[in-house]
């Protein structure tokens, strides 16, 4: 059952993986407040399901609905939220101003979390989320953790398949070239800002599903399971399987989680400091962000090889380079914009 | 009324920290073009700094913060030449990342050497003060008027003194700079050392203001740095004194009427404001709005 559980962790993380990586990987936009998108998916996805608070708790909505249906509206919250921030942060921002806000945002709804009980009932959170459609399906508890594992790996499939098509398709090329480089993109007649925006809503419904999921898995969410360091580990996959390829980032999720699951389990840590286990793992997240961005950003698998490989060289089809982005102005404005981005 | 004046006493105070730690933040982009996201972890090393100093100086303030401002200097220097300089030539987002990586890498080890529970210092804070409309305590005071010192003496560095010269003409281009014969990789050093100093100065005054401080300190202040750094226009010191007043002023004043927990929101909530209308800082003409990306 072990693995069962951090099998399932894993493939959870490695559809959000794959959502972020349409943003970041295709588009170029590094995201701060996506796993804001992860919260509020597992926090709609309760409160559509558990039914109406018992006083002293607290929270919106209180429905019973089938989780289903619930899910998919959790979805649709996401993606609204997300309609919203991304209007904001991708109009005109770029790089770190496009991290920062999105960062800010992310935090003032992690606040808002914590501090308006109202809501999500603050820093208590919300659970009661249990194998919903245990009795119907008539399992046991291990039975159905086995069959919720094999629904996340059919879902996390599907969206592979899903990105993969994407990934190929006029529309992911046009986010690369807008990608590696705006103003020609923009030149070319390509709507840079719809192209990032319709990217950024497609990965935070992906986010919000991987919410959902994540939900049922911990059957109970609060403010600290999201703290927004959280979505380090997740960057740290994708650069580790490399970025912009659906392959290399499901592949990054699994190493590393598995990986560095399995590594902290064999670490020290002394009953009377809790803190040392955890804090080891971080330090070793971090140090491994900093080792890819300086020896590998490329990842293991690399963007040309799995994009291009694929679909054969066929003349004309814009060159995808693996790596870095092209430096993109913080004026993203359409080519012949009144904005200078010479950089001094 | 006296409400009001009480909160604006208390955001002067909060900018004044904030100004510190902002001027840190601009300098180290100034010379190396990087929004250093592990820029908070030099605060809070300054901080821990003066508390483990403490034990060895007692009641003597003055010597806690010499004590976190040198271990924010040396901080400085091994964060340029460990993290930044490695990374030179490769793109912003890029050096960004590293810095975050870098910021969770520092947080966990002041986590492992320190424990994460709070702790708090034992100085005192001195008897209310009426000054004018405002109510302020005596480290309050002694924060604000050590925040304009810091201020003149940047003022004076950065106008008056080769060293100053210098890190101008690298901040606006250290490949020319060089070939002038200014020795940027030294100016660049320099700099960092003196950024770190500032921010583990700020460090030490923020522990001491909010009382007590864990290994967050830094990044949870962080945001509030970057927003008047972009508040002032990243990159330039003297604006970002402006921003860091603003954005001080702000919070307190917003947060006294609704919430404390949500002076952040209400941070934010500006930084959005800014980034929407005003990218390249309030304090810029029309004519000079190119971002340096």
């Amino acid at each position: 059952m072990y693995w069962v559980s951090v099998i399932t962790e894993a493939g959870i993380f490695a559809i959000l993986a794959l959502g972020l990586d349409v943003v970041w990987g295709w588009g170029g936009d590094f995201d701060l407040a996506f796993y804001g998108y992860l919260a509020l998916g597992s926090y709609m996805a309760m409160v559509l399901t558990i039914g109406r608070p018992v006083p002293p708790v607290e929270y919106i909505i209180g429905w019973r609905l089938p989780y289903p249906l619930a899910l998919l509206l959790a979805v649709i919250v996401v993606v609204a939220l997300a309609a919203v921030i991304g209007a904001i942060a991708l109009r005109n921002l770029r790089e770190i101003y496009f991290a920062v806000t999105t960062l800010s945002a992310v935090t003032a709804l992690y606040l808002l979390v914590q501090n308006y009980t109202p809501l999500f009932d603050g820093y208590n959170g919300v659970y009661g989320l249990i194998n919903p459609g245990q009795t119907a399906l008539n399992l046991t508890y291990n039975g159905y953790r086995i069959v919720f594992l094999a629904v996340v790996l059919v879902l996390l499939a599907l969206v592979y398949f899903l990105v993969q098509r994407l990934s190929v398709s006029p529309f992911g090329r046009m986010l690369r070239s807008v990608r590696e480089d705006e103003h020609a993109a923009a030149a070319y007649g390509r709507s840079v800002f719809f192209a990032k925006y319709r990217a950024y809503l497609f990965g935070a419904a992906l986010a919000g599903l991987a919410g959902g999921l994540f939900a049922v898995f911990i059957s109970a969410f609060n403010p600290s399971a999201w703290t927004p360091q959280e979505l380090l580990v997740i960057y740290a996959a994708i650069l580790v399987g490399g970025r912009g390829n659906p392959r290399g980032v499901i592949a990054g999720v699994f190493l590393v989680y598995i990986g560095f699951i399995e590594l902290t389990r064999y670490l020290p840590s002394p009953a009377s400091r809790p803190e040392f286990g955890p804090a080891m793992r971080q330090i070793l997240i971090g140090l491994l962000i900093i080792l890819m961005l300086k020896f590998r950003p490329e990842g293991l698998i690399s963007e040309r090889l799995s994009v291009d490989g694929r679909r054969g060289r066929r003349p004309g089809a814009p060159k995808v380079a693996a790596g870095e982005p092209a430096a993109a102005a913080v004026s993203g404005q359409p080519a012949g914009g009144a904005k200078d981005r010479s950089s001094q | 009324m006296s409400t009001f004046l009480v909160s604006v006493g208390i955001g002067l105070a909060t900018a004044a920290i904030l100004s510190l730690s902002a001027v840190a933040f601009t300098l180290e982009y100034a010379v190396s073009r990087v929004a250093n996201f592990a820029h908070g972890e030099l605060l809070t090393i300054g901080a821990y700094a003066a508390y483990t100093g403490q034990r060895f100086f007692h009641q003597n303030v003055a010597a806690a913060a010499l004590v976190a401002a040198a271990a924010g200097c040396a901080a400085g220097l091994a964060m340029n030449a460990a993290l930044i300089e490695q990374f030179r030539g490769r793109s912003a987002i890029t050096v960004f990342i590293a810095t975050l990586g870098a910021s969770l890498v520092l947080q966990n080890v002041l986590v492992i050497i320190y424990g994460a529970a709070n702790v708090s210092y034992s100085f005192a804070q001195g008897g209310l003060h009426h000054i004018g409309p405002f109510l302020w305590t005596t480290s309050n005071i002694e924060v604000i008027l050590s925040a304009l010192a810091v201020a003149g003496l940047i003022y004076l560095l950065l106008q008056r003194t080769r060293f100053g010269k210098a890190v101008r003409a690298v901040s606006q281009d250290r490949v020319l700079a060089q070939v002038s014969g200014i020795p940027a990789r030294r100016v660049v050093m320099g700099t960092w050392a003196l950024a770190g100093a500032i921010a583990g100065f700020a460090g030490f005054t923020l522990a001491d203001t909010i009382g007590t401080f864990g290994p967050q300190l830094g990044f949870s202040f962080l945001l509030l740095t970057i927003t008047a750094t972009v508040a002032g226009g990243i990159g330039r010191p003297y604006a970002t004194l402006g921003g860091a007043l603003l954005v001080g002023l702000v919070i307190q004043v917003a947060g006294t009427y609704t919430s404390s927990a949500y002076q952040l929101v209400w941070a934010f909530g500006l930084l959005v404001l800014l980034m929407l209308f005003r990218p390249n800082g309030l304090f810029v003409r029309k004519s000079a709005t190119a971002v340096r990306a």
